[in-house]
């Protein structure tokens, strides 16, 4: 059973933003450079696997599943920490630390699909 | 970035239900509408043949998703009963599309987000609208109207 770096690597990533998040939304705090910046990691982490993706598959790596499936998937989790943290920052509660802990849990999920696509692996 | 909130002073009373927990709600919501909106079209596009009742379920829990995800949003009174009837729908949807996959699998051959009470989905379809109909009945029109509802919208 091979399990994809990227995936490890971006579910750490996720899952640590995500507790960073939770954390500072329980002691009242309203997202921070700390908690921004977590979710940054995430979208940056997305994009250095959509980029790697890129030259994996022009270098003739195959995909287990359906290509353009993992494509709608990555292109989709592009799009959730900016939401986020566009829906956060409009309101700094403490509440918004949790929608950005919501980023972190969703790529994670999405990022999991996306292993199970590239490597068709029952995880 | 410390600042220690000085202008969030008034706890409760200039809530509104796009406030507090319930961005967290509407955001949640938004991410059930993106993935069942994406689930609908992946399954109509590709094997529509395969299960049409399905897969047609599937698109009006889409819709009823980003109903709901953007009334919750929305400020008014109008938007808070659009958002109760969204809301509302969703639950009886996922009660009766749960119900039914339980009790008659042939029926449902291919999952909907619905399907045996959002199994796939950590039962959060079921759990969802119920704390989205206890939000609303927290922020019923006319409990604690201020009038400062019609909050400028801030500069995005």
């Amino acid at each position: 059973m091979i399990v994809d770096g990227f995936f490890i690597v971006g579910a750490v990533v996720c899952l640590v933003s995500a507790v960073i998040c939770v954390g500072a939304a329980v002691i009242r705090q309203p997202p921070n450079d700390i908690t921004i910046l977590s979710v940054a990691a995430v979208e940056l982490i997305l994009l250095v696997y959509g980029v790697a993706a890129i030259i994996r598959q022009a270098g003739g790596e195959a995909i287990a599943g359906e290509a353009w499936e993992f494509w709608g998937y990555l292109l989709t989790a592009l799009c959730i920490p900016l939401a986020g943290f566009w829906w956060a920052i409009l309101e700094r509660s403490r509440w918004s630390n949790l929608v950005l802990g919501a980023v972190g849990v969703t790529v994670f999920v999405m990022l999991f699909r996306m292993e199970q696509i590239w490597d068709r692996v029952p995880l | 970035m410390n600042n220690p909130t000085g202008d969030k002073a008034p706890a409760a009373p200039t809530r509104h239900r796009n406030s507090g927990p319930g961005r967290l709600l509407i955001a949640v919501y938004g991410v059930f509408a993106l993935a069942a909106t994406a689930r609908a079209a992946f399954q109509i596009g590709t094997k529509f043949a395969e299960a049409p009742l399905a897969y047609l379920l599937s698109a009006f829990a889409a819709g009823v998703y980003l109903l709901a995800t953007v009334s919750l949003a929305m400020p008014g009174k109008r938007w808070f009963w659009i958002s109760v009837g969204a809301v509302g729908l969703e639950l009886v949807g996922v009660l009766t599309v749960g119900l039914f996959s339980l009790l008659d699998p042939a029926a449902f051959p291919s999952d909907t987000v619905w399907s045996l009470f959002g199994r796939g989905y950590g039962f959060v379809p079921l759990l969802l609208p119920v704390l989205g109909l206890w939000w609303l009945y927290l922020n019923r029109p006319g409990r604690v109207t201020q009038p400062t509802t019609e909050r400028s919208s801030p500069p995005a």
